[in-house]
């Protein structure tokens, strides 16, 4: 569509006539004035009048500032995402000021230097570790980024964590990748079962798939892998690495929490849904706790090296499970989604866990 | 800085182990903003259980306690036997920065020695979101203030 030159104003402009004409009759709240909270102007602060009301369903598809006043005419933009239910948290203005507040740099602030010689099976555990781990990370970067556009603008504070989090699987994706090539063990082997849940979260033919398989199951999986690393760090180099991705990574789990929340009390019958999703999802984790590439490296740095893993068995395996099918159940719980007694999970894998029945064996 | 003047656990203590970790505030805030009701509950054998809050909000700390756990209303508790407490803050005075094993995040991992418990999952992964920040502040114990981003 031709915008049309107003070469008649073009005229008047260049001869310094300007009269505020385009001022007149416009729609804002001239006199608002956002107080600085004690650290600083958050978008809560922010978050006023008329500014700060989400609407339910977006009544323009453009790139406009919500509540700006909108010129008529203005191009559609094609956003598929228009109801603030399909994208929302009520957490979601905090974690992004979180998130900004707590970026850190993976060149920066890990302490390279200290690096010390490990046991070949330490390292070769460690390297192969942060192989799946900058492969995993990067998914939480590009299934955001895939759906960003479609997001409506109205919504634009959960495009701006969305953001944030892709800034953050980024940094995860560079400190693996570096822990992998510092210390003489290099790259390990990435797995086709791995690749498939990646596949299953960038396929997803809805947000709301792909976020409950990502931010919830994905992520929140990853998280423990994280506390994980962090307690069996062999120095304080790996300590500090997967502590301070512990922090981004829960940052995403509440935030895939929290939306999933949203979404089910805005339509309770969405809830089968989910458990589809999860049902899938689940089917494909089910058999990640079955790859060597994952469960062996992770035995290793537990017990110290090859031998002792082999003697302490599955312990420390099972302490990780625990903790992985214990927090999921407790954030689908949260979400307002029961999946106790209806995990895709084989019994030996949720064996101990409270609360878990499987509804089928897989 | 020297070794902690109060006892442990005592509200002296904790109101020390903040002043500690406030004293170099730039280096406190390099480490971002919190939000986050750290109850801390140590397990007396045969004598009465103590319960002392640690609250982060932004940048500020504070400390509540002696308390209860309904009084202060806790997004997560981290709880466990006297001795387990002891040995962490002893191994922080002795060394500095508690190394993986010495860790709020190594020693509740499991559930034993100590245990980080919450209502809800939100409460819990609060507890993951601001460890670094936690962390840092139990660190004070044996430094002069957290440095860098957490280590």
């Amino acid at each position: 569509m031709a915008l049309g030159l107003d070469l008649d104003y073009l005229e008047r402009s260049a001869r310094g006539e300007f009269d505020l004409g385009w001022l007149r009759d416009t729609n804002s709240e001239w006199g608002v004035r956002a107080v600085p909270s004690k650290t600083g102007l958050t978008m809560r602060d922010i978050a006023i009048g008329s500014y700060g009301v989400i609407p339910e369903h977006a009544p323009l598809r453009t790139m406009a500032p919500r509540g700006s006043d909108v010129e008529a005419g203005v191009p559609d933009m094609g956003y598929t995402i228009n109801d603030r239910a399909e994208v929302w948290a009520d957490n979601v203005l905090d974690l992004y000021e979180e998130a900004v507040s707590r970026q850190w740099s993976a060149t920066r602030d890990i302490p390279w230097a200290d690096l010390v010689p490990l046991d070949p099976d330490v390292e070769h555990a460690m390297c192969q570790l942060a192989t799946v781990l900058s492969e995993v990370e990067m998914v939480a970067a590009d299934f955001p980024a895939k759906w960003l556009w479609r997001i409506n603008h109205d919504f634009v504070e959960a495009k701006m964590f969305l953001c944030t989090q892709v800034m953050d699987e980024a940094r995860h994706t560079e400190v693996f990748r570096k822990r992998a090539l510092a210390n003489g063990g290099g790259l390990g082997r990435a797995t086709a079962v791995v690749e498939r849940f990646l596949q299953l979260i960038l396929d997803a033919e809805s947000y709301d798939e792909g976020s409950a398989l990502m931010h919830l199951l994905g992520e929140g999986i990853v998280l423990s892998l994280f506390r994980a690393g962090a307690a069996l760090a062999p120095s304080p180099v790996e300590q500090q690495i997967f502590r301070l991705c512990m922090q981004d990574e829960a940052r995403h789990v509440a935030y895939g929490t929290m939306h999933l929340r949203y979404r089910l009390a805005s339509d309770p019958s969405m809830a089968e849904d989910f458990h589809a999703y999860l049902d899938q999802g689940e089917e494909i984790i089910s058999m990640i706790f079955a790859t060597p590439e994952i469960v062996e490296p992770t035995a290793i740095l537990a017990a110290g090296g090859l031998e002792e893993a082999c003697a302490l068995g599955t312990a420390a395996g099972d302490v990780l499970r625990l903790q992985i099918i214990g927090d999921y159940l407790k954030r689908c719980a949260h979400a307002g989604l029961d999946r106790r007694g209806r995990l895709h999970l084989p019994d030996s894998l949720i064996d101990g866990v409270p609360g878990a029945v499987a509804e089928v064996a897989v | 800085m020297g070794a902690m003047e109060a006892p442990f656990p005592s509200s002296a203590w904790f109101v020390e182990l903040v002043s500690r970790a406030t004293s170099d505030q730039a280096a406190l805030e390099r480490l971002g903003i919190a939000d986050l009701r750290l109850g801390v509950e140590v397990l007396i054998p045969d004598g009465i259980d103590e319960f002392f809050g640690v609250v982060l909000d932004g940048y500020d700390i504070g400390v509540v306690g002696p308390t209860d756990e309904d009084t202060f209303a806790p997004d997560v508790v981290v709880s466990g036997p006297l001795d387990a407490w002891r040995e962490m803050v002893d191994w922080i005075e002795e060394h500095g920065p508690a190394d993986s094993a010495h860790s709020l995040n190594g020693l509740t991992i499991a559930g034993v020695p100590l245990v980080a418990r919450s209502e809800d999952a939100m409460g819990s992964d609060k507890f993951y979101r601001f460890m670094g920040t936690v962390q840092a502040i139990f660190d004070a114990a044996g430094a002069p203030a957290p440095v860098g981003t957490g280590a």
